[in-house]
């Protein structure tokens, strides 16, 4: 899908309570190995899979900061070249082990218009294991987006500044 | 040791301190391999002439790169290294490296610019505040750090906010 098209099928769309739509991260051993590697984490938890079982997990565990990647990913790829990650805050809440696929998926929360051509959307971004649903990390983020991404009646009732539910 | 009052006003002593470092150059070898060990396929992370098309001087680092990186320098010799594979240094000024249970409770992020290939990037850590929590197996502290990236300019970069658990 080219950026153009991507426009036109969000264009005054968004508005509190959208949810955008949902994206899938598969995980590896090789994967957090890699990771840990490009972190210098030299952490056993990681990579030392009689370590992690030791500590009472089924295997390695994906890292905290590979979990930030993943939500980070997720708003700059639907944003795209069109708008900025400006604020991102995380919570990791279980763990997930290797093999496991992470799916995220954000809701609209807030509206706030930043300028003429510019608005911000806060976002709840929600982080489930594939294996069992089970929330692994939430979020909050910040992202710029077009002004002409949003509803026309969010638009509208931004005169205050800001709109939340 | 667990949580008492001399690890209370240690923790208090070093609010505020602030820890200088040099983090070295943001170099185009290390974006590219983050990129590909968290999956990314966006080129403006890997190519760099796709990259100036965006208006940007080189590649891009992914957003949560510089604050991913666990140990910026060479690492500790193995000796030195703890029975979970960690350094007794963990970016912690002021909790000790022993006797305290350490655990991770989030971190906010704001990105000011975006990282490019070539930055010289320097860190100040300052513990920001220290609070006290009841938890089910017995008190724990709340510490919150603040980490502020900046380019050799002085631009900042990223902002981050990370709170640790301790008990």
């Amino acid at each position: 899908m080219s950026v153009g098209e991507e426009t036109e099928t969000r264009g005054r769309t968004l508005q509190v309570g959208s949810v955008l739509p949902a994206a899938d991260y598969p995980t590896s051993t090789v994967q957090i190995f890699r990771y840990s590697a490009a972190t210098w984490n030299t952490h056993r938890i990681h990579y030392d899979k009689d370590y992690a079982v030791a500590e009472g997990y089924p295997d390695v565990l994906v890292q905290s900061h590979l979990h930030g990647a993943f939500l980070a990913r997720y708003c700059t790829d639907w944003v795209g070249a069109n708008g900025r990650l400006l604020e991102l805050g995380l919570r990791i809440r279980r763990f997930a082990i290797a093999g496991e696929t992470l799916s995220v998926l954000g809701t609209v929360k807030a509206v706030e218009r930043l300028d003429d051509a510019h608005a911000a959307l806060a976002l709840e971004l929600v982080e489930t294991r594939g294996s069992d649903g089970e929330t692994c990390a939430t979020a909050s983020a910040r992202i710029e987006i077009p002004l002409d991404w949003l509803a026309s009646a969010a638009a509208d009732g931004m005169s205050e500044g800001r709109a939340t539910t | 040791m667990a949580i008492d009052e001399a690890l209370i006003e240690a923790l208090e002593a070093e609010r505020g301190v602030e820890h200088v470092e040099e983090l070295g150059e943001i170099s185009a070898v290390l974006i590219r391999r983050y990129a590909a060990a968290i999956g990314e396929t966006s080129p403006l992370y890997s190519d760099s002439a796709y990259a100036r098309a965006q208006g940007h001087a080189d590649i891009v680092a992914p957003p949560n790169f510089i604050a991913a990186v666990i140990n910026w320098g060479p690492g500790a010799p193995y000796e030195r290294l703890r029975e979970d594979g960690t350094e007794a240094d963990t970016h912690l000024p002021g909790v000790p490296a022993k006797g305290v249970r350490v655990m991770g409770g989030g971190e906010e992020m704001t990105f000011k610019r975006p990282v490019i290939a070539g930055t010289v990037v320097t860190r100040t850590t300052t513990l920001a505040d220290v609070s006290e929590r009841e938890s089910s197996q017995g008190p724990m502290l709340v510490v919150r750090y603040s980490d502020r990236y900046r380019d050799a300019a002085g631009e900042s970069l990223l902002e981050t906010v990370r709170t640790v658990l301790l008990r």
